[in-house]
C-alpha cells in the first residue's frame, strides 16, 4: 500500500463550503475511517475513488450525519456541522443520493419527488424536472418500485434538484446501468455542476469520473491516500484499475 | 411483602395473647403436645394471579380467623397455645408450590398445609404431605385424584371438587329434564375432567351430550362456540370456563341471544367473584352448583360479616372452606392433645360434624374425601339483589351421601 | 351454510379488533422501528379507562370512545419522549426489555388496584339486541364493532396514500434515515405517529369493555397474536398488518368452528407458512432498509 498522506490543504477553486478534519468513524469495534480530512470549494466536481470496502458510503454518511463519527469535526459553509442531525444539514443545502439509490417503493414517483424540503433558491421546479427527464413525467402516478433501474437512478437524481441542495454527495449513480443511460447520467451532473452547485461523487467508474469530475481522492482502507487531477488519472489508469480490482 | 408483615404480626398477637393469660399454663412447656412449641398453619396460595381473588389472602384471612376463634374458645385449655400463621404465593406453579411447601414444612416446622388452588400444584403439594408425614387439607382445588390415584394419609379434600360440580348441576339438571347438552370447554386438565364428569352424569340420568367445544385457554371469544349452539340448538350449554374466560363466555352467551333462543346456561365452576365481574343482570337465570353460598343461612352469614369487617369483601365457598378445614383441624389437635400429624388424621378420619362451611358432613376414612350437602343455585334476577355479593338462589340441595362420589377403586386407606 | 355466513361475521369481528390494534404496532414499528410490546396493555388501559370514567363521573360509552384514547394516547406521548425514544439507536434486546417491563408495570398496577377479577360494563343501550339479515341473526354490537373497524381502517388507509401526512410516514417507514437526509424531521414525527397507535389500541379497549372481559391481564394474550398479525403481514406494513388481521381472525374463528382442536395453532400455523414462502411477510419489502 502507498504511504499515507494526509491531504488537508489541497487547493480548491472557490471558497471552501465543506471541510473534513481528522474524521474517524466505524461499525461497533472495527474502524473504517482513519482520520480523514478533506476539503471541497465552491462548484468543485470532486469524485472519491476506492475499491469496495474502502469506506466511501461511510465517509458519505457521515458528513450526512448518519453514521456517527468518533471523532474529528465536519464543517459545512463555515459552520461546525458535527452535532448536527441529519435534517438540519439537509436544511442548510446538504443533499445526499443514497448508493442503492433509495426509492421509496411505497410513494408513488411524484410523492418521491415532492417529498423532499425545498430548500435553496436554485431547487429545480417540476416543470423543468420532467423536461430533463421526460420518463418520470410520464410516469408521475406510478409506484415508483416500479420503475426501470435507469429510472430509479434517474428519480433520485431529481429529487436532490429538486432540493436545491448546494452540494449534492452522490453514492456511485452509475453502477450497474446501461452505458446509454450512463451517459445521460454524466450530462445531467455537468448541466448540475455548470449551474454552480458542488458535488462530491463516489464513482469506481473511471471514464466516467473524468467526464464529469476535475478532481479525485483516492481513498484506500479508510484511509485518504492521494489526491489526482484528471491528467493522473488517464495517466495512470492501469495502475488504478488494478486498484480497484476491476 | 404485604404478607410476611401480617404473617409475623399474627404471631406476635398470638404471643401478646399469651402474655395476656398470665404467664400461661402447663401446655405452653409441654414439648411432647407440641412440636417446637408452637403450631404452625400454612397457607399456600395464589396471591396475584387467577385465582387470588377467589383464594389468595382470603383464605389466609380465613385461617387466621379459625385460629382466633380456636383461641377464644379454649383460651387456657387450648392444647396449642402459641399458634402462628404462615402464607406462602405460589403462584399458581405446580414448581413453585413445590419449593415453597417443601420450604415450610422442612424449615418453617409446618405442621399443617391448606387451600392450594389448582390441581397440578394442590398433587404436588400432596406428594410433599406424604413425604414428610404433615396434614395437607385441600379446600381450593378440584381434582379427585387427590381423593383418587394420588391420595395418600396425610392428605384430605375439604371442599368442592369435579365430581360433585357434576352431580349437581348435570345430573340434577337432567334428571329435571333438560336432556340435551352442548358443552363448551377450555382445553386443559381442568376442563377436561369436567367434561368427562358431566357427560358421565348427563348420560347416566338419560340425557345426551350433543356436542362438546375445546377451546383455548385462555380465550377471550367464544362466537364459534355460540354460533354452533344457536344450530344445534340443546336445552343447556354448560361452561368449564373459570374467571376471566367464564366473564367472556357469558357476555357473549348474552350477546348472541341465547338465552332467547330458550339455552339454559349452566356454569361447571362459578364463584360470587364472578357474578360481581360480569353483574347480577348479565349472570341471572344461571346455574351452578356449590356447597356454600355466604347468605345461605344466619351462620354464615355472621361468619360472613365478620369476615367482610376483616376484608370488607365477602368471602367465597373456599374462603368459607379454608375456615372449616383450620377449624376441624385445631379441633382434632385438641382431641388428640398433640400435633403429631398421625394422631391428628386418626381424630379425623371418620369425624362427624357440622360447622357454618360443612353440613351433614363426614370425613371419609377410606380416601379423605370430606362430604357434605351441596346445592345447586340460581343467580337471582338483579331486581331481587339487596346488595353487593347478593346474588345466589337456592335450587336444590343435594344431601351429602349423594354430593359426592363414592370411594374411589384406586384408593385404599382402610 | 347460516352457520358458515355467522362463522364469517365472527371471524370479521375479531379481525377488525386484530387490526386496529395491529395498524398501531405497525406505524409504530415502522416509523420507530420499536416493537411495542407494551401494546396490549394499552388496549387494556383502553377497556379500564371506559370503565373508571364511567364509575368516577358516569361517562357514558359514547363520551369515553373520544375521552379515553386522547388521554392515553397524551400518555403514550410523555412516554415516548422520555423513555422509548431512547431505544431507537439501541440493541432490539433493549427495546424487548423496555417495553415488556412497561407492560408488566402497567398490568401490575392495574392489578394491585382492582385485582384480577373482571369488571362488569354495560353497552350502550342503543347497542343492545341483535340485527337480522335474512335467516342471520347477529349481536347488534359486534355488527357495529365491526362496521367501526372496517371504517377507521379505511380511514386510515387514505390518510396514509392520500395526504401529505401520510405520505411522510409513509417515507420515514421504509427508510427513516433517507427521510432525514431529505430535510424531514422524523424524530419530530414520531410523536403524532406514536400518539396515534396507542389512541387506536386503547379505542379498541373501549370498543372491547363491553363484549370481553375486563381485566388487568387482557392485553397480555392478545400481544402474542397481534406480533404474529404484524409479522404475517410484513413488519411495517400497515396494509399487510391489516390483511394479516383480518385473515388470521378469519382463520381462527373457522378453524374454531370446524376443527376445535386446531384453533389455538392457526395462526402460528398460518405465520409458519407465510414465512416459509415469503420471509419478509405478506406485503413486507424484501430487504429492511435503514
Ligand atoms: N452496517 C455495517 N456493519 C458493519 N460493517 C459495515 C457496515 N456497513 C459497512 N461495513 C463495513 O465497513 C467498511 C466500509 O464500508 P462502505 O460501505 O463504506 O464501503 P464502500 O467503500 O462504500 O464500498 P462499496 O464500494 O462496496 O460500496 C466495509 O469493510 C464494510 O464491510
Ligand atoms: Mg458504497
Amino acid at each position: 500500500m502507498s504511504v499515507v498522506i494526509r491531504v488537508s490543504s489541497m487547493p480548491t477553486w472557490g471558497r471552501t463550503v465543506l471541510e473534513l478534519r481528522h474524521v474517524s468513524a466505524g461499525y461497533g469495534e472495527a474502524t473504517v475511517l482513519h482520520e480523514v480530512s478533506l476539503q471541497v470549494g465552491q462548484g468543485d466536481v470532486v469524485t472519491l475513488i476506492g475499491r469496495n470496502g474502502a469506506g466511501k458510503s461511510t465517509l458519505l454518511r457521515s458528513i450526512m450525519g448518519l453514521h456517527p463519527i468518533s471523532s474529528g469535526s465536519i464543517k459545512f459553509l463555515g459552520r461546525d456541522i458535527t452535532r448536527l442531525r441529519p435534517h438540519r444539514r439537509a436544511r442548510m443545502g446538504l443533499g445526499w443520493v443514497q448508493d442503492d439509490r433509495g426509492i421509496y417503493s411505497s410513494l408513488t414517483v411524484e410523492e418521491n419527488l415532492r417529498l423532499p424540503r425545498v430548500i435553496g433558491a436554485n431547487a429545480w421546479a417540476e416543470e423543468r424536472l420532467f423536461g430533463t427527464f421526460p420518463v418520470l413525467g410520464q410516469r408521475r402516478r406510478q409506484m415508483a418500485g416500479s420503475l426501470s433501474g435507469g429510472e430509479q437512478q434517474m428519480l433520485a437524481l431529481a429529487r436532490v434538484l429538486r432540493m436545491g441542495a448546494d452540494v449534492v454527495l452522490c453514492d456511485e449513480p452509475t453502477e450497474g446501468l446501461a452505458p446509454v443511460i450512463v451517459d445521460q447520467i454524466a450530462e445531467i451532473l455537468r448541466e448540475v455542476a455548470s449551474s454552480g452547485a458542488t458535488i462530491l461523487l463516489v464513482e469506481q467508474n473511471l471514464r466516467f469520473a473524468t467526464t464529469v469530475a476535475h478532481k479525485h481522492f483516492l481513498i484506500a482502507e479508510g484511509h485518504i491516500v492521494d489526491h489526482l487531477d484528471n491528467s493522473d488519472v488517464i495517466a495512470r489508469e492501469n495502475d488504478l484499475l488494478a486498484h480497484l480490482g476491476i | 411483602m404485604n404478607r410476611r408483615k401480617t404473617a409475623v404480626s399474627i404471631a406476635a398477637t398470638t404471643a401478646l395473647g399469651v402474655s395476656a393469660c398470665g404467664g400461661g399454663p402447663t401446655a405452653l412447656g409441654d414439648d411432647q403436645a407440641i412440636s417446637n412449641g408452637k403450631l404452625t398453619l400454612a397457607v399456600v396460595t395464589d396471591m396475584s394471579g387467577t385465582y387470588s381473588a377467589l383464594t389468595g389472602k382470603g383464605s389466609l384471612e380465613a385461617v387466621k380467623m379459625a385460629v382466633d376463634d380456636y383461641q377464644e374458645k379454649y383460651g387456657s385449655d387450648a392444647v396449642a397455645q402459641e399458634i402462628e400463621v404462615l402464607s406462602a404465593d405460589h403462584q399458581n406453579e405446580p414448581d413453585i408450590a413445590n419449593t415453597k411447601a417443601r420450604e415450610l414444612f422442612d424449615r418453617q416446622g409446618a405442621d399443617a398445609i391448606f387451600d392450594v388452588p389448582s390441581s397440578a400444584a394442590a398433587l404436588a403439594v400432596a406428594d410433599l404431605a406424604e413425604e414428610f408425614q404433615r396434614i395437607y387439607i385441600n379446600v381450593a382445588a378440584g381434582s379427585t385424584d387427590l381423593t383418587g390415584s394420588a391420595c395418600n394419609e396425610y392428605t384430605y379434600h375439604w371442599a368442592y371438587d369435579t365430581e360433585m360440580l357434576a352431580r349437581g348441576s348435570a345430573a340434577t339438571l337432567t334428571q329435571r329434564g333438560e336432556k340435551n347438552w352442548y358443552i363448551v370447554y377450555p382445553d386443559y386438565q381442568f376442563g377436561q375432567d369436567m367434561t368427562a364428569a358431566f357427560t358421565t352424569h348427563i348420560e347416566a340420568n338419560g340425557g345426551k351430550v350433543l356436542g362438546t367445544d375445546a377451546t383455548p385457554f385462555p380465550n377471550d371469544n367464544f362466537a364459534a362456540s355460540m354460533t354452533k349452539a344457536l344450530e344445534i340448538k340443546p336445552d343447556v350449554i354448560a361452561t368449564m370456563a373459570a374467571g376471566s374466560d367464564l366473564t367472556n363466555f357469558v357476555k357473549q352467551y348474552n350477546e348472541f341471544g341465547l338465552a332467547e333462543a330458550g339455552i339454559e346456561l349452566a356454569v361447571g365452576a362459578m364463584f360470587d367473584t364472578d357474578v360481581e365481574s360480569i353483574g347480577a343482570t348479565q349472570m341471572s337465570g344461571t346455574l351452578y352448583t356449590t356447597d356454600w353460598f355466604w347468605n345461605q343461612d344466619d351462620e354464615a352469614r355472621e361468619w360472613a360479616d365478620d369476615f367482610k369487617a376483616r376484608l370488607d369483601v365477602r368471602p367465597t365457598a373456599v374462603h368459607a372452606g379454608d375456615y372449616s378445614a383450620a377449624t376441624q383441624y385445631l379441633e382434632a389437635v385438641q382431641r388428640a392433645g398433640t400435633d403429631d400429624a398421625d394422631a391428628v388424621a386418626e381424630e379425623l378420619d371418620g369425624h362427624e360434624f357440622e360447622d357454618m362451611f360443612a353440613r351433614n358432613a363426614r370425613v371419609r376414612s377410606e380416601d379423605h374425601r370430606m362430604i357434605h350437602d351441596s346445592y345447586l343455585t340460581v343467580v337471582k334476577e338483579a331486581k331481587d339483589v339487596q346488595e353487593a355479593f347478593d346474588y345466589t338462589e337456592l335450587v336444590e340441595t343435594i344431601p351429602a351421601d349423594e354430593a359426592f362420589g363414592p370411594p374411589s377403586s384406586s384408593c385404599d386407606l382402610g | 351454510m347460516t352457520t358458515f355466513l355467522q362463522a364469517s361475521l365472527n371471524g370479521l369481528v375479531s379481525g377488525g379488533f386484530y387490526a386496529l390494534l395491529a395498524i398501531g404496532l405497525a406505524v409504530i414499528y415502522g416509523m420507530l422501528r420499536v416493537a411495542n410490546f407494551a401494546h396490549g396493555a394499552v388496549y387494556m388501559l383502553g377497556a379500564f379507562g371506559a370503565v373508571i370514567l364511567y364509575d368516577m363521573f358516569g361517562t357514558p360509552f359514547w363520551a369515553a370512545l373520544v375521552v379515553v384514547p386522547v388521554v392515553i394516547a397524551a400518555g403514550g406521548v410523555v412516554v415516548e419522549r422520555t423513555l422509548i425514544r431512547r431505544l431507537v439507536p439501541l440493541d432490539p434486546v433493549y427495546n424487548f426489555l423496555l417495553t415488556f417491563g412497561l407492560a408488566l408495570i402497567i398490568q401490575d398496577l392495574v392489578r394491585l388496584n382492582y385485582g384480577v377479577v373482571g369488571q362488569p360494563y354495560a353497552k350502550p343501550a342503543a347497542l343492545e339486541g341483535r340485527i337480522n339479515f335474512g335467516p342471520l341473526e347477529y349481536p347488534t354490537y359486534q355488527f357495529v364493532v365491526l362496521i367501526a373497524s372496517i371504517a377507521l381502517t379505511c380511514g386510515v388507509w387514505l390518510a396514509l396514500n392520500k395526504t401529505k401526512v401520510g405520505m411522510v410516514v409513509r417515507a420515514a417507514t421504509e427508510r427513516p434515515s433517507l427521510t432525514e437526509a431529505f430535510g424531514v424531521n422524523v424524530n419530530v414525527w414520531m410523536i403524532p405517529v406514536f400518539a396515534f397507535g396507542v389512541a387506536l389500541a386503547a379505542l379498541a379497549g373501549v370498543m372491547a369493555a363491553p363484549m370481553r372481559s375486563v381485566n388487568s391481564a387482557m392485553g397480555a394474550d392478545i400481544v402474542i397474536i397481534l406480533f404474529a398479525v404484524i409479522i404475517i403481514g410484513g413488519m411495517g406494513s400497515v396494509l399487510g398488518a391489516v390483511l394479516a388481521a383480518y385473515l388470521v381472525g378469519f382463520l381462527q374463528e373457522l378453524a374454531q368452528m370446524y376443527v376445535p382442536a386446531a384453533a389455538g395453532a392457526t395462526t402460528f400455523i398460518l405465520m409458519a407458512v407465510v414465512l416459509a414462502v415469503r420471509p419478509s411477510g405478506l406485503l413486507g419489502r424484501q430487504e429492511a432498509a435503514r
